[in-house]
């Protein structure tokens, strides 16, 4: 079963000329991890947008867990919650603790009126302690989120995502705010997830030589378009981070890094 | 080549204080303050304090029930200016509506701010007569023009990328602002309003002075009828209803963070 399927899509910002997106063909299977990357404005993020049903004014066909995507309407809550997204930038409430932090992502199974009177169902409860024990938080559940450090907020973004218990994460650059170490204990913890809830996953970030191992496919997108889709390797990551740099900056090509 | 940096903060600075030096001066002079009093003043603040002791005790009933009269005044009229300063914040948040709007809201604001609340206050007994009325009126009036603009403050604070997760999450409307921007704001909007009732409990000593209610009354009565024993019951009063009071919003001050 495919998890996402697109077919012909095209978006283009109103004022400018470019399409943000130019997507001919896109199939990704249930369960399947997958990296996106490409340089800022390639259209990573526009992609997941769409993808978590969020984008206006687009045309093509787009499938997501079995259900299709509007480009007019916001969709209802029952995908929304099926879901998961992780953000660069955790979008935490800081003066939340960790465990009201991990609450709000199951918001989105409750009605307003019984979450506002804070009447959890055990199932509610199972699921966002499930959640906090998956991503090693115990110890931190009554801490506020403005105590943890870069690497313990994105634990509780993950955290929050899996109490919507999502049937696919997307994760927006969640390791580029996070040292070398503290971005492969996220990625760890991200594909550990995936794999316990056969979940998939699409992550996107700037760096294929580090994610390279932890997925299985590796998208490179450039100007919107897919201009590399294979089975990730280092070959792939290799191919991946020359195109990168040639597109990113044609001068940087020149002047490359030893490693990233 | 480093050039040196011409004028720079030292002079200005010196320029400052030479001004304002001199606007001092010229004041005292158009003043005609004579220190020459100064001397003979400690006799008479002596005298003064020695005439208020023992505290007439005898009306410590009628002024206490007018420091609690003083008390609810300043609480109803916060009450009030609460529910005026919510609505009067999000049209002045700059993060809500549009420029033309927020702008005018704001403008709106100082002006009230700068309406001194006596003046309200006797424009409010000629409107509704005397009483606690006019007092929890003017009041009201007179600290929305603070409160509304704090809280303007605290909605343009709130972070809209945490609200962006819940929604993405599936939570409904209302989910995402009572779980996202309410435990965002609700500690500093608490905060300003225990400022302001602060504020309102003080300033609101002057209402009785034009009729408004509470104990100012009896502040005016007692002074100028030379009872300063009544005046030191007074004192007292207002300096325990004060303290109890800041004491209560101390607390709870340090409990939101």
């Amino acid at each position: 079963m495919q998890a996402l399927s697109l077919e012909n899509i095209h978006f283009g910002y109103k004022s400018g000329d470019e399409p943000a997106l130019d997507i001919g063909r896109l199939e990704i299977g249930s369960g399947e991890r997958v990296a996106l990357i490409g340089p800022s404005g390639a259209g990573k993020s526009t992609l997941l947008k769409l993808i978590d049903g969020r984008l206006r004014n687009w045309s093509g066909k787009a499938v997501v867990l079995g259900e299709t995507i509007s480009s007019r309407r916001t969709p209802g809550r029952t995908f929304s919650r099926k879901i998961g997204f992780v953000f660069q930038e955790f979008a935490l409430i800081e003066r939340q603790t960790v465990f009201e932090n991990v609450r709000n992502g199951r918001l989105g199974h409750l009605s307003t009126a019984r979450s506002v009177f804070g009447r959890l169902t055990p199932e509610d409860y199972k699921q966002i302690l499930t959640a906090i024990e998956e991503t090693g938080l115990q110890e931190l559940m009554h801490r506020r989120a403005d105590e943890l450090s870069g690497g313990q907020r994105q634990r509780v973004a993950i955290a929050r995502c899996l109490a919507q218990q999502p049937g696919m994460i997307l994760a927006d650059e969640p390791i580029s705010n996070l040292d070398p170490v503290r971005a492969r204990e996220i990625l760890d913890l991200l594909v550990k997830v995936c794999e316990l809830r056969q979940a998939t996953l699409i992550i996107t970030t700037h760096q294929p030589m580090l994610v390279r191992t932890y997925v299985d496919r590796i998208i490179a997108l450039s100007e919107g378009s897919v201009i590399l889709d294979e089975e990730s390797s280092p070959a792939s990551a290799a191919q991946v981070m020359a195109v990168y740099e040639e597109m990113a900056d044609p001068l940087a090509a020149h002047n490359k890094p030893a490693s990233v | 080549m480093v050039t040196q940096p011409t004028g720079g903060s030292g002079r200005y600075g010196f320029l400052m204080t030479a001004a304002i030096g001199l606007a001092v001066v010229l004041a005292w002079n158009h003043l005609g303050l004579d220190t020459a009093r100064l001397g003979t003043s400690g006799g008479r603040l002596l005298d003064f304090l020695q005439r208020m002791v023992p505290p007439d005790l005898s009306v410590l009933g009628i002024v206490t029930e007018a420091a609690i009269e003083t008390v609810e005044i300043a609480l109803i009229g916060t009450a009030l200016s609460i529910a005026a300063s919510i609505p009067l914040g999000l049209l002045a948040a700059g993060t809500v509506t549009p420029a033309w709007v927020h702008v005018s809201v704001k403008w709106l604001l100082a002006a009230i701010r700068g309406i001194p609340l006596i003046l309200v206050a006797m424009i409010m007994v000629g409107a509704v007569g005397l009483g606690p009325l006019p007092g929890v009126l003017a009041i009201a009036f007179h600290s929305t023009g603070m409160l509304a603009k704090f809280f303007a403050e605290a909605f343009e604070s709130v972070d809209t990328r945490p609200l962006a997760a819940l929604s993405s999450s599936g939570a409904s409307a209302f989910q995402i602002h009572w779980f996202g921007t309410l435990p965002q704001i609700a500690p500093d909007l608490l905060r300003d309003v225990m400022f302001r009732f602060e504020l309102n409990l003080r300033e609101s000593l002057v209402l009785g002075l034009v009729g408004a209610g509470g104990i100012g009354f009896y502040i005016q009565t007692y002074i100028r009828s030379f009872q300063y024993q009544k005046v030191a019951t007074l004192t007292i009063v207002i300096l325990v209803m004060v303290i109890a009071i800041e004491a209560v919003t101390y607390g709870l001050r340090r409990v939101l963070r």
